[in-house]
């Protein structure tokens, strides 16, 4: 069985962890390499780094930060943020990171994708795509959430896909960082329209909302980080809610899982 | 005990080999088959595509099995369990044929196969001391060995089951990233190095 993923999220900047609302106002949270490490022990089933600075101030990405990560970190990890060409992949790659997302550059260079999956595999580029609810639809942003594109977030999430992308990170401007749910009918109209898994983000406050884009979403994984990095719950605590409610999450620590979850209530993508 | 890890060119060795360090072991990185075949242990690792990778192996593919068939301990992980393998639909180009089959495409509504997925593991000391195995997987293609006499370790996906694990010999092969299972997969990486240092 396949196991909806619990990701955690760091924004860094400068080699800092960092945290803000609607992509502003940044508060400074960490040591990325140490909170890698610590949501691993957690029971993190993944990490993301994004480089939050990258695109608007055209700064590379952070090897150094992702080389010191990978050498204690052994669960996935993901780098966003900086990667302009294809030839920025493979360093990373390198570096350490697992998965390459791409946002920005994807939307100027959409062959960056096929280029990217030729080369390293469709398993790690991730499509990272930034959209806010308009007139109905959703329209795709970029630069941090900065610049409106007239891309509509499905069709583009299709071709992402068809272009080579092996996942596709959806974030939503409108919930980033208000906790008050993730956006669960663009979680849903994305996961339903691509072959590929679909990350949720934007909006985690609790194991519920964690809960409701697996099910209502129908995502593959959910994106968490502000109400991780502030205290207000653990990702054991939120995989032990999950359990509970009947998603049948990747048990935390040693212990033996708990046998016996109701299969109804574990609608996720993959079992669809 | 000297690991060769060796590399085609593409993709994240890093945990891998920092993984393969914590369980004591020394690591060389080497896109070379001479200095690989003359470790004490071969590390085939997981990341890009099987053609690009089959170009990698030594032409005479014989070479690199008779070493194998004759005991050199290997772990071969994801991409690196397909190039057991006779061929793949993924690219042209043949495998070392040590494990008789084929490598097929994925059938499933959701392709890669990505994330973490229960392991049923029989009793290879490849799995000592891990219950209940829950490992990272990254693949949208599967090994089809002819027979089950090789396989060690299934998992199934959107109702189908396949080969998580293959052995012949001292060769074993796991189709997820023990690399990237957090504690359970590095314990996997420490029981094959103990494997291969008692296979010295």
């Amino acid at each position: 069985m396949l196991r909806p993923r619990v990701i955690v999220c760091l924004d860094v900047k400068d080699g800092r962890v960092v945290k803000g609302t609607h992509f502003r106002n940044l508060r400074d949270v960490g040591d990325p390499v140490e909170l890698a490490q610590r949501y691993e022990a957690e029971g993190a089933d993944e990490i993301v780094y994004l480089d939050v600075s990258a695109s608007k101030e055209d700064r590379g990405t952070l090897l150094d930060v992702v080389r010191r990560t990978a050498e204690t970190l052994f669960v996935p990890l993901t780098v966003g943020g900086g990667v302009r060409s294809a030839d920025d992949i493979g360093p990373l790659l390198r570096a350490g990171a697992d998965k390459i997302s791409v946002n920005s550059a994807a939307v100027r260079d959409p062959g960056l994708l096929s280029i990217g999956a030729e080369r390293f595999g469709s398993q790690c580029i991730v499509a990272s795509i930034d959209a806010a609810a308009e007139n109905g639809g959703f329209r795709c942003y970029t630069h941090g959430g900065s610049t409106p594109t007239d891309l509509d977030a499905v069709a583009w999430a299709r071709e992402c896909v068809e272009r080579g992308a092996g996942e596709v990170l959806l974030t939503s401007i409108d919930q980033d960082g208000a906790r008050t749910g993730y956006r669960l009918d663009l979680t849903r109209a994305v996961s339903d329209s691509v072959s590929v898994p679909v990350i949720a983000s934007g909006g985690a406050g609790s194991a519920e909302h964690l809960h409701d884009a697996f099910t209502e979403g129908h995502a593959s994984a959910a994106l968490v980080a502000g109400i991780l990095h502030d205290g207000v719950t653990t990702v054991g605590a939120l995989k032990r809610e999950l359990s509970d409610r009947g998603i049948d999450v990747r048990p935390v620590g040693p212990s033996p899982r708990a046998a016996g979850a109701d299969p109804a209530v574990t609608d996720t993508k993959e079992r669809r | 005990m000297r690991i060769a890890l060796f590399d085609y060119g593409a993709g994240n060795l890093h945990s891998l080999a920092k993984a393969l360090e914590g369980a004591g072991a020394g690591v060389t990185i080497t896109p070379e088959w001479d200095e690989a075949l003359a470790a004490d242990a071969l590390v085939l690792p997981g990341v890009g595509a099987f053609g690009h990778a089959a170009a990698a192996l030594p032409d005479d593919r014989s070479r690199l099995r008779e070493a194998l068939e004759g005991g050199l301990p290997c772990l071969g992980i994801c991409l690196g369990m397909q190039l057991f393998f006779e061929d793949s639909d993924e690219a042209a180009g043949s495998g070392i044929g040590l494990v008789p089959g084929r490598v097929v495409r994925l059938e499933a509504e959701v392709v890669p196969h990505m994330g973490w997925n229960d392991v049923e593991t029989g009793s290879d000391p490849l799995f000592d001391g891990i219950d209940a195995l829950v490992a990272y997987y990254a693949n949208s293609y599967v090994c089809r060995p002819d027979g089950e006499a090789a396989v060690i370790a299934r998992s199934s996906y959107d109702g189908r089951s396949f080969a998580a694990g293959v052995r012949t010999a001292n060769t074993w092969g796991v189709q997820f990233h023990p690399e990237k299972s957090s504690a359970d997969g590095r314990r996997l990486i420490a029981n094959f190095v103990r494997l291969a240092e008692e296979a010295r």
